[in-house]
């Protein structure tokens, strides 16, 4: 690898972040839920498309097709259900929840599907590459996750910006008694966020098991990253959010370049050292009035 | 005329303070009523039982004769029920156009373009129309008021509850307000307003009540309520008479100086 190639790689490794983080950013924005169960939803959705795929089709990309409306619907009830109850009781309950939801799913999943290792298959399109010189080469699938994640991302951006849904949302995440009383039904707003959050979980998690590996454990490093890309971009900026997620993979295979071992550590001195310096992120999304 | 809205024993206690002990009004379609009394006298929370942010303890709240106990506040807003707060609480990432068109669409339950009509149509009655796309957090006092009350109007509603909107306006501020209001009351929206400002709500409503420790000491005619001698103990203090309120009322009402008019002078 030399440098201009692990640049390539570390801005399409940051589509997958800011895929993760989207989500994690959107619920703790709009909701005040900071969903340490992220990770684990996200790996639990490979796992629905690993149960679900066989009488489909062979290639993983039809689940982007099933799962992601899945977990909009499972979205929408957990929040009108558990997460409400819990945000009702204060935000300590919320982390609690989250916190247990994360264990239940691991352990459930471990009891599903095993400890071993699951992956995706999209077929010949998991090693399919543009050349572009005998050093830089761009894989389909990086290339495509980060595409997704643009997208993504600003499809989320627009539904907020210019849509009735989306200014309820925005409504209720900035004053929610105000919001009632401009005849909002605020739970049915916050239920619908949660399930666009959980949509965007859904890709992430596919989009994760495309990428690479799976177990019923390895939520919690995907929840880090999100975290991670979160903060460094910015609560509340959704392109902050991009942003943030492509500073983590650069980081990451810049430290690769320089050593091998320094892949996963590099990152996350990155994320202190801005947490540092600006803890408020790049990009906040907006000045206190 | 049918009362619009009706409270029969209403109350409300938070740990030993109570803010309704077992109170019942009404207040007529199309009508003005304004709600004076001491600091912890329980009128605001008495705005939030109406308008659905505060679960009574006990009693019967019904609008258009149909109890609302049972109904959220955003249903209750969609009934007509409007509030604004003391403490304006606008959407700050919004602007005014957008803050005052989620109203008109979830409130008033309109649609696209019937949306925005009434969206610009309030902002245009609450003299906002210049601020129309600045950010709502950006925005000074008075046009957060005027933004509380136009959120509030643009749900359609048939009630309008006021909480202290002149509050730390200046005169000709308030005198301006004043004039909103009664174009709105004359609209045929009922108006219920609690303030501090006596001579805001001289100028404006037909009614008084006094409310204190969560009771109606007194309820009637604005300047016989303000005459009567518990009203001026809890509410005004000794120094201001009735004839001073009611004078400087007067200024508010037609032209809103500062100075109060000589009534000799003008004659």
């Amino acid at each position: 690898m030399n440098w201009i190639n692990a640049i390539a790689q570390g801005l399409l490794l940051g589509g997958l972040y800011a895929l993760f983080a989207c989500g994690l950013s959107l619920l703790f924005g709009v909701v005040g839920i900071i969903n340490l169960a992220h990770g684990d939803l996200a790996v639990l959705g490979g796992y629905v498309a690993v149960a679900i795929l066989p009488s489909v089709h062979t290639n993983a990309l039809w689940a982007l097709l099933f799962v992601p409306p899945i977990f909009g619907a499972f979205g929408y009830v957990s929040q009108r259900t558990l997460l409400q109850r819990s945000l009702e009781n204060g935000p300590l309950t919320t982390l609690l929840v989250t916190f247990g939801l994360s264990v239940v799913l691991q352990n459930a999943l471990l009891e599903g599907f095993s400890a071993d290792s699951h992956s995706l298959s999209i077929g010949k399109l998991a090693t399919q590459a543009l050349r572009i010189n005998s050093q830089l080469s761009i894989s389909y699938l990086r290339f495509g996750i980060l595409v997704v994640a643009v997208v993504v991302l600003a499809g989320v951006q627009l539904l907020l910006a210019r849509t009735s849904v989306g200014r309820q949302i925005r409504a209720v995440a900035d004053d929610n008694e105000a919001a009632a009383i401009s005849g909002v039904n605020t739970r049915h707003i916050a239920g619908i966020a949660t399930g666009i959050a959980f949509v965007t979980v859904a890709i992430a998690g596919l989009a994760n098991g495309m990428y690479s590996q799976f177990t019923p454990t390895s939520g919690s490093s995907l929840l880090l990253f999100a975290f991670e890309a979160v903060i460094i971009g910015g609560l509340g900026s959704l392109w902050g959010t991009l942003a943030g997620g492509c500073v983590l993979g650069l980081a990451g295979t810049i430290g690769a370049q320089i050593d091998s071992t320094m892949g996963t550590l590099i990152p996350h001195l990155v994320f202190l050292a801005v947490l540092a310096v600006r803890p408020s992120g790049f990009f906040p999304a907006r000045a206190p009035a | 005329m049918t009362a619009l809205l009706q409270l029969e024993s209403v109350s409300k206690r938070f740990g030993q303070v109570l803010v309704a002990d077992s109170l019942s009004f009404d207040v007529a379609d199309g009508a003005t009523l304004g709600i004076v009394g001491p600091n912890g006298a329980g009128k605001t929370s008495l705005f939030g039982m109406i308008a659905g942010d505060l679960p009574v303890d006990s009693g019967d709240i019904k609008f258009d004769g149909r109890s609302v106990i049972g109904l959220n506040a955003a249903a209750r807003c969609r009934l007509g029920i409007a509030r604004t707060f003391q403490v304006p609480h606008p959407f700050t990432g919004m602007t005014v156009f957008e803050n005052v068109l989620v109203a008109a669409h979830q409130g008033a339950g309109l649609r696209r373009a019937a949306a925005s009509n009434l969206a610009m149509e309030v902002i245009t009655e609450t003299g906002l129309d210049r601020h129309a796309n600045t950010a709502a957090g950006r925005l000074g006092l008075l046009s957060r008021k005027r933004l509380e009350v136009a959120r509030a109007l643009a749900t359609n509603p048939r009630l309008l509850m006021l909480d202290e909107v002149a509050g730390g306006l200046t005169d000709p501020e308030v005198a301006e307000l004043v004039a909103i209001v009664r174009a709105v009351n004359a609209r045929g929206i009922a108006v219920v307003w609690i303030e501090h400002v006596v001579r805001a709500l001289l100028s404006t409503v037909d009614r008084l009540v006094c409310l204190a420790i969560g009771q109606l000491i007194a309820d009637g005619e604005p300047r016989n309520v303000l005459s009567q001698q518990r009203v001026k103990e809890l509410f005004l203090g000794t120094e201001s008479t009735v004839a001073e309120v009611a004078q400087t009322a007067h200024a508010a009402d037609t032209g809103g100086t500062t100075a109060p008019r000589e009534p000799a002078t003008e004659s």
